[in-house]
């Protein structure tokens, strides 16, 4: 047993005062004139009163009474000795603790978020003396403590961090927030520093950290070392529309996932619904051995076209450990897409030689792999032109993306529409071919191209390389968001064009290069023109200049661009947000977040002029509202690398100087429950010797 | 208001008692007047006594003339006296008889015996004298005697209006009635005999008792009425709180402490002193007469009156 606030103790010393009032102490005596005091036994009488103590039982239950109200202050605990171990010497750490969402997985009654606030509390009070601590959490909205001497400030702002339910489960790394703990262990006068990082042993917890960061040991301590239970998880949702079946069919899909030991054989139904608008519309039950997953697919038809929430839950298993992945989140349309509009500039009876032909099969082949459903529409040059002299920017109403394959050139007196539309947020994608003509791109669309464009060429022409006539594509710039979900290059770098459009070398003009070819030149520029986003192939997107489209890559390429270029114009209805992570909405007007919760969030644009929304840490549909309407939707889901509870394989801690540890269990509940009883038996006792007799 | 305060000290139950008894001691007085007492020596009395012989200068009305005849020479009829008894009340009006609160009070009480005696002596025909003891000394030591029909008045008013105080002092108070009083008289002490000096001494009690004593052989009869409160007997405090018992004489310091452990000690000390005054007052040929004030007022009248007519000790 030990106590937590020993200052309290001295309290003890009060146990003197009852007793010395109950010795020293007299009633004042009632005055009674007598005539017979001759005969009364004076002194032994007087002095017998100060000694002699009366209601010995009453003074019993409330020495008692304060003996256990000092204790209670003085918060006792019991300790006793665990494996943890801690440094031995006076030093100065942080302790790092793991707020991700693996740690809301329960284990004996307690999340492993309450472990490890165990560990720390036990790491807290085995420091030996003189050491400071602070406190880092791998939530960025998580409890700062700077590195202190007081232990017990670090040890309330844990107590409170979890009584307070503020842990967000969002998918942190414990790794990640390695730079912000050793930032608060700046060296002084060479004292020794160390990180005790307290996590999980999943993925992302404390077997994943790097043995020191930044000159600073790093101890990995797992919040438990009992085995993770099993759990049900649902591993994302996706949706396609299904129009195989029905106009307004969509195809909804996740897999469910039993986690566990696989040596067990034991099947188990797990039951699985969707539910649409709040009402559950399909059932299903899928039987899970440890270790599987299963696919589960829904074909609802929904009744209109307006977006639509869908949920997917795991039914009937409240006893699940994780339940933050119990859940998963869509918005749905019969009819909303990515909306597209090809403009061929070389159209051809052949369908083989006509310039969209493999841009309209990619489309195709990508319905249903995940990626945003397009909705294309072809047009004519002269017709898009019309339209924009008839209708202005209107003409572009709904458009994400506007596609001029290999189109000579808006005339100039329909550029500023176009200019317009682009600027209000539509995504433009300009690729080359024969049939344009990079001067009049140059004069009537420039405020909007990456670079200036230069004369198309044929590549291997320069003097000298006349043996080399086709240039390859250098490997694809992954980092940039058209390859997003893109692991390798996919085969793009076998590529081979036999003619360029050249770009005039600007640095003034901000872009960014997705693709390029070997000799540097670009293959495939971004930029940004107001709200919207522009991309620039230098080559064709049929087979007259490159081999690009039998390339496996061609598919990822046009679907990447398409939903980088249609992202700003809005159509968020397939953006899955992670938990905790940041939105940026496209747009410089601020708009109104709406959260699952009904709460209306008002997002501004910050310093930089770009709206970000922070306050994704509920699980659930959002909706962005923009000048009192609907703008776009989105999703925040759990990221499924948090439903992966198998433990790692943890990295040798570094060697330490030893000393034992202790656990410390609070025991003044258990008090407290004693001083309501003992005050319960005082009141009684006081009642009942109420009576006095008097002559 | 003569009659408004002796209606306050005698009600009207003792009264009719009173009409049906008379003051009588169980002997023969010798009284300075003719009264209605059997005195102890001849006189113009109705009751025969004896015949003796005549001498001349004898009053001849007085020859008994039938037993001339018989005898043959003349012989006078002596017949029995029949004298007054001077009842004389001496009140203790000291601090110790004030404890009591209305009929219960000691003082009252005692007041009401005195009172009842004097109105049933002044109905007899018989003088009554009294003296009331308390209060500052100087102003209380004299003793006042006067004829019934003027006293009775005086008592009344003196006894209703008399607020219980000080120390009683008794022996010059005995002494003085020693040499006032005419032999042969009915002195009743009134007090509680608790503490007659007031200070816890023995010798006070001692002093009193002589004093008393003195009165006997003065061939007066001496009645001590010891007036005691129930509390007094009884001491019925058991509680647990202290008590603080204040000296009604203002004599000695207040006594502290826990009534239920000084009980016992209490009860045996004034038992003993009881006993010691009953066997002093039977060896000095006093009659000592107990009552509680808690006790019925004419029940107690009548039993001392009984108690008088039952005296038959002789004068010596």
């Amino acid at each position: 047993m030990n106590f937590l606030a020993p200052a309290f103790l001295l309290g003890l010393g009060a146990l003197a005062l009852p007793v010395i009032a109950h010795v020293l102490g007299r009633q004042p005596p009632r005055d009674v004139p007598f005539a017979a005091v001759r005969f009364l036994p004076v002194a032994e009488l007087v002095v017998s009163q100060r000694r002699t103590i009366r209601d010995r039982g009453l003074l019993v239950v409330r020495l008692l009474l304060l003996a256990l109200a000092v204790l209670v202050f003085s918060r006792p605990a019991l300790r006793h000795e665990g494996p943890l171990r801690v440094v031995a010497q006076v030093h100065d750490c942080v302790l790092l603790v793991d707020g991700s969402g693996s740690m809301a997985l329960r284990l004996g009654g307690s999340p492993h978020l309450q472990h490890a606030v165990d560990q720390a509390s036990a790491i807290l009070d085995a420091l030996p003396t003189g050491s400071k601590v602070g406190l880092w959490t791998s939530d960025p909205g998580g409890p700062r403590v700077e590195p202190t001497a007081d232990p017990s400030r670090v040890r309330e702002a844990l107590e409170r961090w979890v009584e307070d339910g503020a842990p967000r489960w969002g998918a942190w790394r414990l790794a990640d927030a390695l730079p912000g703990a050793a930032a608060m262990l700046p060296e002084v006068g060479g004292r020794p520093r160390y990180i005790y990082a307290v996590g999980d042993r999943f993925a992302g917890g404390s077997t994943e950290l790097p043995a020191d960061f930044a000159g600073i040991p790093v101890v990995p301590i797992p919040a438990t070392e009992e085995e993770a239970p099993e759990h049900v998880a649902l591993l994302g949702a996706t949706w396609e529309p299904a129009a195989d079946l029905d106009p307004r069919a969509v195809r909804v899909m996740t897999t469910v996932r039993r986690t566990g030991s696989a040596g067990e054989e034991t099947p188990r139904e797990i039951a699985v619904a969707l539910h649409i608008a709040g009402e559950e519309v399909a059932r299903t039950t899928v039987s899970l051995v440890p270790g599987a997953e299963q696919h589960v697919e829904f074909t609802p038809t929904l009744s209109d076209d307006a977006e639509v929430q869908a949920t997917i839950s795991i039914v009937d298993d409240d006893a699940d450990p994780l339940p933050i992945d119990d859940e998963r989140h869509l918005w749905l349309s019969a009819e909303r897409g990515l909306e597209v509009v090809v403009v061929n500039g070389d159209p051809s009876e052949l369908r083989a030689h006509d310039e969209v032909y493999f841009f309209n099969t990619a489309i195709a082949a990508s319905q249903g792999s995940g990626h945003p459903r397009v909705v294309m529409r072809s047009m004519a040059p002269d017709q898009l032109e019309q339209d924009l002299r008839q209708r202005g920017a209107q003409a572009l109403r709904g458009v994400d993306v506007l596609v001029l394959a290999n189109v000579q050139a808006p005339a100039a007196d329909v550029a500023e529409p176009l200019l317009a539309a682009v600027r209000g947020g539509m995504g433009l994608w300009i690729t080359a071919g024969d049939r344009l003509d990079p001067k009049a791109y140059n004069a009537s669309l420039l405020p909007l191209l990456p670079l200036r464009m230069r004369d198309a060429v044929e590549v291997g022409t320069a003097p000298g390389r006349a043996e080399a006539r086709v240039e390859h594509l250098a490997p694809p710039v992954l980092s940039h968001p058209i390859f997003v979900g893109l692991r390798d290059a996919a085969g793009l770098e076998t590529s081979r064009a036999r003619k360029i459009v050249l770009l005039e070398p600007e640095a003034a003009r901000p872009h960014d290069v997705a693709l390029s070819f070997t000799s540097g030149a670009p293959a495939l520029l971004t930029s940004t023109y107001g709200r919207g986003r522009v991309a620039l192939l230098t080559t064709t997107i049929d087979r007259d200049w490159a081999d690009l489209p039998l390339r496996p890559g061609f598919v990822p390429l046009v679907l990447g661009t398409l939903s980088f270029l249609g992202d700003a114009s809005s159509n968020l209805a397939h953006r899955h947000v992670r938990l905790g992570e940041p939105l940026r909405i496209a747009g410089e007007t601020p708009v109104m977040v709406s959260t699952p919760e009904g709460r209306e969030v008002a997002v501004r644009p910050d310093k930089d002029g770009d709206l970000v929304f922070t306050e994704t840490y509920l699980p659930g549909h959002y909706r962005i509202r923009q000048s009192g309407a609907d703008a776009s939707m989105f999703v925040v889901e759990v990221d499924p690398a948090e439903s992966t509870t198998s433990a790692t394989k943890a990295v040798e801690a570094p060697v330490l100087g030893e000393t034992s540890s202790f656990v410390s269990k609070p025991q003044w509940r258990l008090l407290l429950l004693g001083l309501v009883v003992l005050l319960a038996i005082e009141s009684s006792w006081r009642w009942r010797s109420r009576g006095v007799n008097r002559p | 208001m003569t009659a408004e305060a002796l209606g306050s000290l005698v009600p009207e139950d003792v009264r009719a008692l009173l009409r049906t008894q008379s003051l009588r001691l169980g002997r023969p007085i010798y009284g300075r007047g003719f009264g209605r007492h059997a005195s102890t020596r001849v006189g113009p009395g109705r009751e025969f006594r004896d015949h003796r012989p005549y001498v001349p200068g004898d009053d001849p009305r007085r020859l008994d003339w039938k037993a001339f005849a018989r005898r043959d020479r003349l012989v006078l009829r002596q017949t029995e006296s029949e004298d007054e008894l001077t009842l004389a009340l001496l009140v203790d009006g000291g601090g110790g008889m004030g404890y009591g609160a209305g009929a219960e009070g000691k003082f009252t009480f005692a007041a009401s015996i005195a009172a009842s005696l004097a109105y049933l002596a002044h109905a007899q025909g018989d003088p009554v004298v009294y003296a009331m003891r308390g209060g500052p000394l100087p102003a209380t030591t004299t003793l006042r005697l006067r004829r019934a029909s003027e006293s009775l008045a005086t008592l009344a008013e003196a006894l209703r209006h008399h607020r219980p105080s000080g120390v009683s002092a008794w022996t010059e108070l005995l002494e003085a009635a020693s040499h006032v009083l005419p032999p042969g008289s009915l002195v009743v002490v009134l007090s509680d005999l608790l503490d007659p000096g007031g200070r816890g001494r023995p010798e006070d009690d001692e002093r009193m008792l002589a004093g008393l004593q003195h009165l006997r052989a003065r061939r007066h009869d001496v009645l001590l009425v010891q007036v005691l409160h129930r509390d007094e007997v009884d001491f019925p405090w058991t509680e647990d709180r202290p008590l603080r018992f204040v000296d009604l004489w203002n004599q000695r310091p207040p006594v502290e402490g826990a009534a239920l452990a000084m009980r016992s000690t209490y009860l045996e000390a004034l038992q003993t002193h009881l006993r010691a005054w009953d066997d002093e007052a039977s060896r000095r040929g006093l009659m000592l007469e107990r009552i509680t004030t808690n006790a019925p007022l004419a029940e107690t009248i009548a039993r001392l009156l009984r108690r008088l007519g039952e005296h038959r000790a002789s004068l010596r």
